[in-house]
């Protein structure tokens, strides 16, 4: 079953610049994809088109089947969690995850019990029960981030949107909160979509990874498949040389303790 | 490792680095006094010039490491300094403000000779110190300097606040002396009889509703527009926005006496003349500018990612704004609202030309209509003035914190 589907997707801004161009992309069920590529490549574009938050040139959008071009963000059924975490200063953590489930209307209302329980769980699933009370200032960087995780996830969302959620936190928070993604999904099998510049999250988080360069797919595949076979030039020096780079570095760090031990 | 050379060239004992600044800040605000003096009169110009170009000479020659005539030559500019100082005082009827003119001449001629004599200057100036010595001195400046410093700078702001003070200290009492007379000397004889006569007097009350009803009608309806009216103008792109947003601020630019006509007459084919509405809408129409420029400048500074997450979690536009840019701005809002309040409190010129019966009158109007061709009530004035900005005192109290919270905008991002 494919969840989400970008057909032929564009994104035009007014002044004639093309952040994505004639995207093909589908997302499986309860797959974690990573969009990945340099800044300014549009992978970000295609992750607020189908939130929802950036309207579509052309093309089609659509969840589970659906067309969404002209829903509005709210009705996707979507969590997000931002570079900046975007929590609202004035309210504390329980209000800011439950926001989302206070604002449905009608039969998507869920009864005040409900929501009072999903908190509890979502909370002590992210380690955040003592915190409940708390204003997002009071918390330390990593916290935040969960609580902004928290928040999109207590909606069950049909797919989990995630914009470089890391890149705010610390060598050594982001390592843990990497693992701790990738546990969640395995728990939650929530379909994923992540978009990240940094090609070592990719690897390591990714189900299949989208590499984009310039508005253009320049590969679909999962990441070992990237690694050893890239599609073109772009991808090689992108991915491939950049983590040969790395491992190389690595030895040479490596090798004298080596000796010595 | 530091030699003990070194150390030594460091060294300088406090009261020299001390002196050369205060002498600096002195001979400036000798030149001013200078100037100050000529103007009303003074009559010991030539020894004051005088004593400004001592003061210049020593700043220039300070006592120096090991130079006993440098020392020497410090005392004797500080001794002249000192004289032309008191010279000019005695030449005068030694008022306190005469004695706190000159003070700033005979003053720091009189620290220089002082320190420059005492031991510690004396000691570094006149032979080489052991290292032991060295060490002590500058242990010494360590502890000494700030105090200096901090000395130093409060003398300066205390002028700051004697300055500001003074016309405050001078309306209360005018307020309490009894009598009417404008002079009114400190001490002697108090009354609160001008206060009771303004708390008692009918007009006065009909003045306070006026001013109260106009001043707040503005505050209120400034906000109802000025609000989405910021608001858009920080989110939304639209034709003519970059050109109503200068056009707001050209507004602002005409001198208000210019418009005054032409309102009038507006005013009068609307039939608002003698009208709490008239004032206010005129009020509305001065104060909205600013208020839109300053919500807009807030508005700009919270985070366009916490509209799209209140998007994501289902909220409409309208509800992104209540529910969470509008909660955010509390500060921003408050701050506008203080400003409009105060605009049209004071506001003196467009109350007097559009409401000119006695019981439409504001209270600035009012305050003014005291004081006529045919009777100054200084006293009465006085007690009322104070009475008029006892409210606007209350609302800063009130406000304060906000105020503080809503100048150091931006912190929205926690």
């Amino acid at each position: 079953m494919v969840s989400v589907k970008f057909e032929g997707v564009s994104k035009r801004y007014e002044d004639g610049f093309e952040a994505v161009s004639v995207l093909d992309l589908e997302v499986q069920d309860g797959e974690f994809l990573v969009l990945l590529g340099p800044s300014g490549c549009g992978k970000s574009t295609t992750l607020r088109m189908l939130a929802g938050l950036e309207e579509v040139t052309e093309g089609a959008v659509s969840i589970d089947g659906v067309v969404v071009n002209h829903l509005p963000a709210g009705a996707r059924g979507l969590g997000m969690v931002f570079q900046s975490y975007a929590l609202y200063p004035h309210m504390s953590v329980r209000d800011n995850m439950t926001f989302g489930l206070r604002m449905a209307k009608g039969t998507d209302r869920l009864p005040d019990k409900e929501i009072a329980t999903r908190v509890n769980e979502t909370a002590s699933m992210l380690e955040l029960s003592d915190h409940l009370d708390k204003k997002p200032k009071e918390l330390s960087g990593g916290q935040r981030q969960r609580v902004a995780l928290g928040r999109a996830l207590i909606r069950r969302p049909k797919v989990l949107l995630m914009d470089e959620p890391l890149s705010n936190l610390d060598a050594e928070l982001r390592h843990q909160m990497r693992q701790e993604i990738r546990r969640l999904h395995d728990e939650l099998g929530t379909t994923t979509i992540y978009v990240t510049h940094d090609q070592i999250e990719a690897m390591t988080l990714a189900d299949r990874v989208a590499i984009l360069n310039k508005g253009v797919l320049q590969q679909h595949a999962p990441p070992l498949e990237a690694y050893r076979q890239p599609a073109n030039e772009f991808v090689q020096s992108f991915l491939c040389r950049h983590l040969d780079d790395l491992v190389e570095t690595a030895n040479t760090l490596l090798r004298p303790s080596e000796e010595g031990a | 490792m530091i030699s003990h050379e070194t150390v030594r060239r460091w060294y300088t004992p406090v009261e020299v680095s001390t002196l050369r600044r205060w002498l600096l800040v002195s001979s400036v605000v000798n030149v001013l006094l200078l100037s100050v003096d000529v103007l009303r009169g003074g009559e010991s110009f030539l020894i004051g010039v005088l004593g400004v170009v001592f003061i210049g000479a020593l700043v220039n020659s300070l006592p120096q490491e090991q130079h006993p005539s440098s020392r020497n030559q410090a005392l004797v500019l500080g001794g002249a300094v000192l004289l032309c100082g008191l010279i000019r005082l005695l030449s005068t009827p030694m008022s306190v403000f005469d004695l706190w003119m000159h003070a700033w001449m005979f003053g720091p001629g009189a620290l220089t000779v002082l320190w420059v004599s005492g031991r510690p200057v004396s000691a570094w100036s006149t032979r080489s110190l052991s290292v032991g010595a060295v060490e002590y001195g500058l242990a010494r400046n360590q502890s000494l300097g700030p105090r200096f410093q901090a000395f130093g700078a409060h003398l300066v702001l205390l002028h700051f606040v004697v300055l500001t003070l003074l016309p405050l200290v001078w309306i209360f009492d005018i307020a309490l002396s009894p009598g009417n007379a404008l002079g009114g000397s400190l001490g002697g004889p108090y009354t609160t009889e001008h206060f009771s006569n303004m708390l008692g007097s009918e007009a006065f009350w009909t003045w306070m509703r006026n001013s109260l009803i106009v001043s707040i009608g503005t505050t209120l309806l400034g906000l109802v527009v000025a609000i989405p009216a910021g608001y858009a103008f920080s989110r939304y792109k639209f034709t003519g926005r970059d050109v109503s947003m200068f056009a707001f601020l050209l507004v602002q630019m005409f001198p208000g006496i210019i418009i005054l006509v032409p309102y009038f007459l507006v005013m009068k084919s609307l039939g608002l003349l003698n009208s709490h509405l008239g004032l206010i809408l005129a009020y509305c129409v001065t104060a909205l500018p600013l208020c839109v420029w300053m919500l807009k400048g807030f508005f700009d500074t919270v985070p366009r990612e916490l509209e799209e997450a209140a998007l994501l979690d289902g909220c409409n536009q309208f509800q992104v704004f209540t529910k969470v840019v509008l909660p955010l701005s509390i500060p921003a809002v408050a701050v506008t609202a203080l400003f409009s309040f105060l605009a049209a409190w004071n506001e003196f010129l467009l109350a007097l030309t559009f409401n000119t019966s006695n019981d439409m009158y504001t209270l600035p109007v009012g305050l003014a209509s005291m004081i006529s061709s045919t009777g100054q009530a200084w006293g009465d004035f006085a007690a009322a003035s104070l009475l008029v900005s006892l409210p606007v005192a209350l609302l800063f109290l009130f406000f304060q914190k906000f105020l503080i919270e809503g100048l150091s905008a931006g912190s929205v991002k926690g």
